[in-house]
């Protein structure tokens, strides 16, 4: 899905990134391990070039989305967008009804039909595990709903636009255990349609729920391979001190 | 040391009597004003002047303000009309330019424009007043020429409606611009992120999200707007009759009717007493508005209540 | 790729229809500057700040004789110097941008400096005054001549030359001036900052550091609040039925129940003083708790601590308020159309009528004729006062936030 290739990141003069080298493969669950502060989310970011939000990112080399490069000045910003979703570490609903949250997108996207819209809404919620909780109360406001449920209207949010790949940005670590437990069932159950990529700090998360894992350190990506390789014989000291804690 | 202790015992006491003092007068002037106007203003209808005396039901319903004559009926439409025409004109202006302040604009232009309006918020009403008296009541008057249009010289429902739309301008722009920015980024880049232009993001996103504070403005306008004096007297020409609609025909406000002709008016008459009467409509008036408006802004936030 | 390309459409009409809206401040704000200072720039000058309103007539009662007197010429530029009366005159415009001729020179020895007014004042001619009507000569043979302003400096030296006294003259000093009512301003200004001051600090620190926090004092500060919302008008109204029979009953006067400056300044009092009570407590919320808890824990009493610590500290906060209140007494004009009427006063008392600046546009612009000139020549000035007071409250705002970070 994705191949990245010597990738470097720079806000203003102070690299965050550097020669990032990487293949994200289709319809499974990616996630990026690292302590505070190694670049994992900034990674996250330039998949679906919010970083381009950033005035000083400068970003190097190239991220090709199926074959093309998503940095070259051809490519069209907003598609690469429906393409590729966003969930963010903190639910972020926009005030408006359950609904009208769903729809978002599409309508942003030119679609009017109110019986199509109305689909794409029962399908998303449904997708994303919420339907049954809310199905009875769409209109109305989404900021009533629980931390957990804002979570998954946002993940629903995002697979209305039927997205290729699925980014998310530490999803869990503003919910309770329970909301995230929830949540890693819904993750583990949509890896079935859609490529999904996961920033998190916690390992056991990780651990849990991807099929390959990234660990990052100091801007760096240190070892990419399948999660119980990397869980349980890691190549490089580095993995292996921070998989068994003894920084981070 | 315990006489020194007992003496600035009696200070603070002394101290905090006359700071309540003060405190409590201060609080005490709005009931002043109230009671004051309701006083006189209560007078026409239950005193005789040389045999007068003022029916409150025609007072409040009727058509025609000449003495002894006291209708207002129609200047409350009047002013309401004025009012309303000078919300739609200056909101959608007020609110856009507070987009492009906060959002859309290069900080260069962002802080000229930041100025402009300030400046603007602080010109003085009279100046306004005779800025319009001087200039927009003569573009009106040839506009009107132009189109066959006769008018009072240009003093016109239209004058007002333009004078009053440039006051209250800066005070929803100053509001919204405080609103827009006050949304939450990470609102506008889950927007942005779902695939939607920034054009898109700002006007779906950021204005709906910072609605209520839009209206907040919006309301403070309106109140702005009521109460404006000097200005709309200067341009409105001052008619006898009424209700009114037609943008070229003069007009009344309850305040330019309040203002006009106090000099002639002897301390304790009718004339005199009347005007107060009007301003407790005029406070009522207010107060009504500003009712029904915060319970729009209510509605309007209904999307906004935390979990 | 239609719905990408109608959605682009969309975006740019928007943007557009943003960027003009946003430039319609701009355009009125350089209409309503553009106006205001083409139309009085040209009145604007030391002059006008010095000179009366109301111009006084004078008019000759007692023939003014030249015979045989003759006098020094001292050379005026533009100006024609008459001989046998010591005067130069010259062509000028009134402030009122009327033609006229004015008394540029009077010799100290000139006779017009011995005449005689119909009230039978002494009132010498002075430098300064206006010859606008007509004025009659005596020659040699015992006839008169009447001299018409209309003809010019010139032609009134000229006529004069030839004459031995003046039997009438009607002149007159000259109006149009504002003296008046910017003393008036600074008398509002003076009197309402001083009453409204201690009022509004002494309220803010029992609100801010005495008050306990209940229902109470909650009622008292929605109160104060409310005032902020009332229309000026309605000031008016209430100085009108408070403070004008208060002062008049005060100072014994019945002249003041049509109005007075001091009435104007109590009605203005009311008005800034929640204006000063909100910039009081703003700045006494911003001095660091510390300062207060270090005081007493010394020993000092509460008042000593509200008084000598946190006061002095809030001191540039209540320094803003007192220069907003500045702009709102000059820029007020309802409420003291009421209070203190529009008679356009010259001679200035806190017990008499008079108008501030902002009233004397209103007075000029009313009736048939508004003088657009001279409304616009104040305007001048009340905006740069304005603009000056916003801009020192905005950089005294900024240090004084900036010292407490």
């Amino acid at each position: 899905m994705f191949k990245v290739e010597n990738m470097s990141l720079y806000y203003g003069d102070k690299m965050a990134l550097e020669n990032i080298n990487m293949e994200i493969k289709e319809k499974e669950v990616t996630a990026f391990i690292g302590p505070s502060g190694c670049g994992k989310s900034s990674f996250l970011r330039s998949l679906n070039r919010m970083n381009d939000l950033i005035e000083e990112a400068v970003t190097t080399g190239s991220i090709k989305l199926k074959g093309s490069n998503i940095y070259d000045r051809k490519y069209d910003v907003i598609e690469l967008r429906t393409k590729v979703g966003m969930v963010f570490q903190s639910p972020n609903p926009f005030p408006m009804s359950i609904y009208e949250n769903v729809a978002y997108g599409p309508k942003r996207q030119g679609v009017r039909n109110k019986k199509v819209l109305k689909e794409i809404v029962e399908r998303s919620l449904k997708q994303a595990a919420l339907w049954e909780e809310v199905h009875d109360r769409l209109h109305e406001s989404a900021m009533k709903l629980s931390g957990g449920q804002q979570q998954r209207l946002c993940i629903a949010r995002t697979l209305a636009m039927e997205p290729e790949v699925v980014l998310m940005d530490e999803p869990t670590s503003a919910l309770d255990p329970i909301a995230t437990q929830k949540i890693e069932d819904l993750i583990r159950e949509l890896k079935n349609d859609y490529t999904i990529v996961i920033v998190t700090h916690n390992m056991q998360q990780a651990a849990r729920i991807s099929d390959k894992t990234a660990f990052f350190y100091l801007g760096e990506l240190i070892e990419f391979d399948e999660t119980t390789k990397i869980f349980s014989k890691p190549k490089y000291e580095q993995t292996e001190k921070y998989i068994t804690g003894r920084f981070g | 040391m315990d006489k020194a202790k007992k003496r600035n015992r009696r200070i603070d006491k002394i101290a905090k009597n006359i700071l309540l003092f003060t405190a409590i007068l201060s609080a005490l002037f709005i009931v002043l004003i109230i009671v004051i106007v309701a006083l006189r203003g209560f007078r026409p209808f239950f005193l005789s002047y040389d045999g007068h005396k003022v029916s409150f039901f025609k007072f409040i319903t009727g058509t025609r303000y000449f003495a002894p004559e006291y209708r207002i009926g129609y200047i409350i439409i009047n002013t309401m009309y004025v009012v309303l025409l000078s919300v739609l004109v200056s909101a959608p202006i007020s609110v856009l330019t507070a987009l492009f302040v906060a959002k859309m604009a290069p900080k260069v232009l962002s802080n000229i424009l930041t100025t402009t309006i300030e400046v603007l918020a602080s010109i003085p009403s009279i100046i306004f007043g005779m800025f319009g008296k001087g200039y927009v009541v003569i573009l009106v008057r040839n506009f009107a020429d132009k189109i066959g249009i006769v008018t009072a010289g240009g003093q016109s429902t239209l004058a007002t409606v333009i004078v009053l739309s440039m006051m209250i301008m800066p005070t929803i722009t100053m509001l919204s611009i405080t609103a827009i920015k006050s949304v939450p980024e990470d609102m506008e880049h889950g927007s942005l992120a779902l695939g939607a232009s920034e054009t898109q993001t700002m006007f779906c996103i950021s204005l709906n999200a910072a609605k209520p504070g839009i209206f907040a403005g919006i309301i403070l306008g309106v109140g702005r707007a009521l109460g404006e004096a000097t200005a709309v007297t200067m341009v409105a020409g001052g008619r006898g009759s009424g209700p009114t609609f037609s943008l070229f025909s003069t007009t009344r406000t309850l305040t330019s009717t309040i203002l006009t002709g106090i000099h002639e008016a002897n301390f304790g008459s009718l004339e005199y007493d009347i005007r107060f009467s009007i301003g407790l409509v005029l406070i009522v008036v207010i107060l009504v508005v500003n009712i029904i408006l915060n319970a729009v802004k209510k509605r309007l936030g209904r999307y906004y209540e935390p979990s | 790729m239609n719905r990408v390309n109608k959605r682009k459409v969309i975006d740019t009409s928007l943007k557009v229809i943003t960027y003009i809206a946003s430039f319609i401040a701009v355009i009125i704000l350089g209409a309503i500057l553009f106006f205001v200072f083409s139309r009085g720039s040209k009145l604007l000058s030391f002059k006008i700040l010095v000179t009366d309103y109301h111009s006084k007539p004078y008019r000759l009662e007692t023939t003014v004789s030249a015979k045989g007197l003759s006098f020094e010429n001292p050379h005026i530029k533009d100006a024609y110097f008459s001989e046998n009366f010591g005067f130069a005159v010259k062509d000028d415009y009134t402030l009122e941008g009327i033609k006229t001729i004015r008394f540029v020179y009077i010799d100290d020895n000139s006779p017009l400096k011995t005449t005689i007014n119909e009230q039978g004042e002494k009132s010498p001619f002075k430098e300064g005054f206006i010859f606008d009507s007509t004025m009659r000569a005596v020659l040699e043979d015992e006839s008169t001549v009447t001299i018409f302003s209309r003809y010019g400096a010139e032609n009134l030296v000229n006529v004069l030359s030839d004459a031995v006294g003046i039997q009438t003259a009607n002149v007159k000093s000259e109006g149009g001036g504002i003296r008046g009512s910017i003393i008036t301003t600074l008398y509002l200004i003076f009197l309402t900052l001083i009453i409204g001051l201690p009022f509004g600090i002494l309220t803010a620190l029992y609100l801010h550091e005495i008050a306990p926090q209940n229902k109470v004092t909650n009622l008292l500060r929605s109160f104060i609040d409310m005032l902020t919302g009332v229309p000026s008008i309605i000031f008016g109204l209430m100085g009108a039925a408070v403070f004008i029979p208060l002062t008049s009953a005060l100072f014994s006067n019945p002249d003041m129940k049509r109005g007075s400056v001091i009435a104007g300044a109590l009605t203005l009092v009311v008005i800034i003083l929640p204006v000063v009570i909100k910039a009081t407590e703003s700045a006494l919320s911003v001095v660091p708790k510390s300062y207060k808890e270090g005081s007493l824990a010394l020993g000092a009493t509460k008042t000593q601590t509200i008084f000598k610590i946190m006061l002095p500290n809030a001191l540039p906060g209540i320094l803003s308020g007192a220069i907003l209140s500045v702009g709102r007494v000059i820029g007020e004009s309802a409420a003291l159309i009421f209070a203190m009427g529009t008679f356009i006063g010259d001679k200035i008392s806190i017990t008499g009528r008079s108008t501030s600046l902002a009233v004397h546009i209103w007075s000029v612009m009313g009736g048939e004729i508004p003088n657009v000139t001279l409304a616009s020549t104040i305007a001048i000035i009340i905006l740069i006062v304005v603009l000056a007071l916003n801009m020192s409250v905005k950089v005294i705002t900024n240090r004084f936030m900036n010292k407490y970070k």
